[in-house]
């Protein structure tokens, strides 16, 4: 009976409660309806990276699929991504003793803006909201980008070293206020943080677990910004987390919640989320292959994603328009595909005042995302944001003016441009009505820009803009 | 289709009056200023208005009223109790945190109440489970995506269009508490940021609610540039909000202080006070946002008074759970259960009701409940608000709510 819905193909506007598991996770494949074109290439740039300029896209194109994939993981492009890292280094290094928020944050936006792989950027975002700590309260920016860079590091490679990794990282540890465990009195809070936002989700622990795995962790300290253990301040009694019996060190009790049955549903739930669709959330049949899948491959990420990227799901149209643009994805994409620069410390506090303050999530929970990135003051701010970084005077178009930059486009008419904005930057087309409007809205536009420029403003302020 | 609401057009000769009469000191206009004034100082129930503070992290009840005549208040708590000495008393069993001097004004004018030991059946120890259910009033099972102030308003936009009923006020995400189905509740960082810097013909929503993620874009777009716009008058205007202290509460708490007085029509403000999650270090840290709390709250009430609104505001403050009643080793608590709220504002009568909650009946280390929040929420609702509680919360609390006996 219910088979008799579940179809072949993806409509748009097909329920995902109506959708076959097995077929939307299978690879995705071109048809004459459906081909491998220029439109699909910037889909999957926009959500498995931060957009592409033209002449990406045109290659891309070439190439297909699944060299678009490996592209986003900058994997054919070993020398670029050498010098890539020595700007990057060398930014962090003219910092001056650490820097504070807002340089931190612009270095990781020179990153996202100009990585050779821009997936591995895609997925330290990702990451920094799925362990969230925030740099205000950690109050070391140094701190902040050793967990930067291990989140980068262990970005697509293996779940399991990535959690124990963060166990013992001393800003999120500060962050949780668990930079001391002592026997007498364990602190709770970093132990019921890994299981309810980091592993397992709510409702599948107890609070005894909760207990038993803060006394795991007893003895773990952060002493001079590095971790260490401290067997004098260590529970070795007795302790049981879910069903086993004799879990000793913190090590042992990370494996545990990792191994829990719910922990490979959790995650692939998550990153759904973050790359296929903001709503609703997904039933655990419907995320079933993947769990299986990332089980057996011993909880490798990368393949997951590879998986999720390449799906059904992701690259036919059903995905369109289905997630809202964060305010990190709707500047860095704007600017990639617009080949712009400018001043990174300004637009860093920028994102700050719509929603997406990198390095300071709002709570250990991060950002809530989808429809949450919207309200009255983003909206405003949003459209504030872009008239101040086309005001900014450090602003350039492939590091030159806007005009020039238009030339080699080719684009000469208000036309020609609203076309190359609407494929490049948005992901739903815009009606005809859409176009009359944004056309008016430019000929009675006080603010004082070019008709270039007042395009891109009255664009940012229509609701398409918003979506990916 | 979508309400065009008409922002700006209500209450003008009120805001008018008032702008002259404080740029021109003196003489007839600001004793007509004076006179609107102290209409809008007579309460109706349509005026009425609720602020909601929410203490985010879970704030610690026990350190906050504190039963510093309970020999196991200190034992449990050997390096966290405040001294007695330091206690501002109130009986020969209960105190206050010292941070909250501020507000004594408040309490002898009986225009402060704290109702004890609130909490629910089955606490969940979670923050962000615990704080859905604050805001859902739903236990987790049957969560919906409404909060209980977006089912009020809900109920409730059809009866005066001109401003928004509800308006959030704060850098987070709008709360759960204020979604609703409909048109989002606004939600504004401050003021000053949601002028608009390029004045564009915004798009004109698509009228279709599907219920989509550009249906809702587009419809929260319409109203984004309709607040914006009546916020531009509002600032055209001078502030006379007076002295507020420099904090982030305090600034928001001088928003709305602002938007009262210019005679906005939104009934419910919501905003939040971060932190309290104190697992480590906690007396600074505690003394520290109590301390912005009540300086804040206190500088709220006493603009309010001078400009004879007192009696038809009411700030009720609450967070998520309380804390442990046992202290961790790192001068800190983790996450407990039951814990106060406070109301302020108009004529409360008595200062403390419902129980102080045993020391020595725990419920698994925590403090047992003695009164359903949702009792609490019933008796704003009811008693102040002149809602119906009952499409609110989704349940009937209204004889508890009553028993409170808070507005009579």
């Amino acid at each position: 009976m219910l088979k008799a819905t579940i179809r072949a193909t993806l409509r748009p506007d097909q329920d995902l409660s109506a959708i076959d598991p097995q077929m939307a996770w299978s690879a995705w494949e071109p048809t004459s309806e459906e081909p491998w074109d220029a439109r699909r290439v910037r889909h999957l740039m926009r959500r498995g990276g931060f957009g592409a300029k033209s002449s990406e896209v045109k290659q891309l194109v070439d190439a297909g699929p699944a060299k678009a994939i490996d592209a986003l993981m900058g994997k054919q492009s070993v020398q670029a991504l050498e010098a890539f890292e020595q700007d990057s280094a060398q930014i962090l290094s003219a910092l001056r003793s650490g820097g504070n928020v807002e340089s931190i944050a612009a270095w990781w936006l020179h990153r996202m803006l100009h990585s050779p792989s821009p997936l591995v950027e895609k997925m330290t975002l990702f990451w920094h909201g799925h362990f969230a700590t925030g740099a205000d309260k950690v109050n070391d920016t140094e701190l902040m980008v050793q967990q930067n860079r291990m989140l980068r590091e262990h970005a697509l490679g293996d779940y399991s070293s990535l959690v124990q990794a963060v166990s013992k990282d001393p800003a999120m540890l500060l962050y949780l206020d668990s930079a001391t465990n002592r026997k007498t009195h364990p602190n709770e809070n970093y132990a019921r943080e890994l299981m309810e936002l980091f592993c397992l989700g709510e409702g599948n622990y107890t609070e005894q677990d909760v207990q038993q795995l803060a006394r795991c962790f007893t003895g773990w300290e952060i002493k001079r910004k590095t971790f260490r253990f401290n067997p004098y301040q260590h529970d070795s009694g007795f302790k049981k987390l879910f069903e086993t019996e004799g879990i000793e060190s913190g090590e042992q009790a990370v494996g545990a919640v990792l191994a829990h049955r719910s922990m490979p549903t959790f995650i692939a739930g998550k990153l759904v989320r973050f790359f296929v669709c903001d709503e609703p959330a997904p039933e655990a049949d419907f995320l079933l292959p993947l769990a299986v899948a990332f089980q057996k491959g011993d909880f490798a990420i990368e393949p997951l994603v590879r998986t999720i990227l390449s799906s059904k799901l992701l690259l036919s149209d059903w995905s369109r328009g289905k997630k809202v643009r964060s305010p990190v994805e709707f500047v860095v994409e704007s600017m990639r595909n617009l080949q712009m620069t400018t001043n990174l410390d300004r637009l860093a506090k920028g994102l700050d005042g719509v929603g997406q303050a990198l390095f300071n999530p709002p709570n250990v929970k991060g950002w809530d995302g989808g429809r949450a990135w919207i309200n009255s003051s983003t909206l405003i701010g949003r459209s504030n944001l872009i008239v101040d970084l086309l005001r900014e005077p450090a602003t350039r178009f492939a590091r030159g003016p806007l005009d020039a930059w238009l030339k080699s486009e080719q684009v000469s008419s208000d036309r020609q441009w609203l076309d190359w904005l609407e494929t490049s930057l948005l992901s739903i087309p815009l009606s005809d009505s859409d176009k009359e409007q944004l056309q008016s809205s430019v000929a009675k536009s006080d603010v004082g820009f070019d008709p270039w420029r007042k395009m891109l403003v009255a664009l940012s302020q229509n609701p398409k803009f918003h979506l990916s | 289709m979508m309400k065009r609401r008409d922002f700006g057009q209500r209450s003008l000769g009120l805001s008018a009056g008032l702008a002259i009469g404080s740029v021109q000191p003196g003489g007839w206009l600001q004793a007509l200023a004076s006179e609107l004034q102290e209409q809008a100082g007579t309460s109706s129930d349509s005026e009425r208005v609720l602020v909601v503070i929410q203490l985010s992290g879970g704030n610690d009840g026990l350190n906050t009223v504190i039963p510093y005549g309970d020999e196991n208040y200190a034992k449990a708590r050997p390096k966290l109790a405040i001294p007695s000495s330091q206690v501002i008393k109130h009986t020969d069993l209960l105190g206050f945190h010292p941070s909250l001097k501020s507000l004594e004004t408040s309490w002898s004018a009986n225009r402060f109440s704290i109702v004890q030991g609130v909490g629910y059946a089955k606490p969940n120890r979670s923050h962000f489970e615990s704080m859905d259910i604050w805001h859902t009033c739903h236990a987790k099972e049957d969560r919906t995506q409404t909060g209980w102030i977006g089912r009020w308003v809900s109920g409730e936009s059809d009866s005066d269009p001109s401003d928004s009923a509800a308006i959030h006020l704060g850098s987070e995400p709008l709360p759960l508490a204020c979604q609703q189905r409909g048109v989002q509740v606004p939600s504004l960082v401050s003021l000053e940021q949601m002028r608009l810097k390029s004045k564009l013909q915004m798009g004109q929503a698509a009228q279709v609610a599907s219920g989509s993620l550009l249906d809702f874009v587009s419809t929260s777009t319409v109203a984004a540039l309709q607040v914006s716009e009546r916020l531009e008058k509002i600032l055209a205007q001078p502030d006379t909000s007076g002295d507020f202290p420099k904090t982030l509460l305090g600034e928001k708490l001088r928003a709305i202080s602002r938007l009262i007085l210019a005679g906005v029509k939104t009934r419910v403000y919501y905003v939040t006070l971060d932190g309290f999650d104190t697992h480590a270090n906690q007396p600074d840290i505690h003394a520290t946002l109590l301390r912005q709390w009540s300086e804040a709250l206190a500088a709220f009430l006493s603009r309010l008074e001078r400009s004879g609104h007192q009696d038809r505001v009411l700030v009720m403050t609450f967070s998520e759970f309380g804390r442990r009643v046992a202290e961790n080793a790192s001068q800190g608590t983790d996450h407990g259960a039951a814990a106060p709220i406070f109301l302020a504002g108009p004529k409360l009568g008595k200062l403390v009701r419902g129980l102080h909650p045993e020391l020595e009946d725990l419920d698994d280390g925590d403090l047992r409940f003695g009164i359903d929040f949702r009792a609490v929420y019933a008796a704003v609702l009811d008693g102040w608000l002149k809602a119906d509680s009952r499409k609110a919360l989704d349940s009937d609390f209204r004889s508890a709510g009553s028993d409170l006996g808070l507005f009579t």
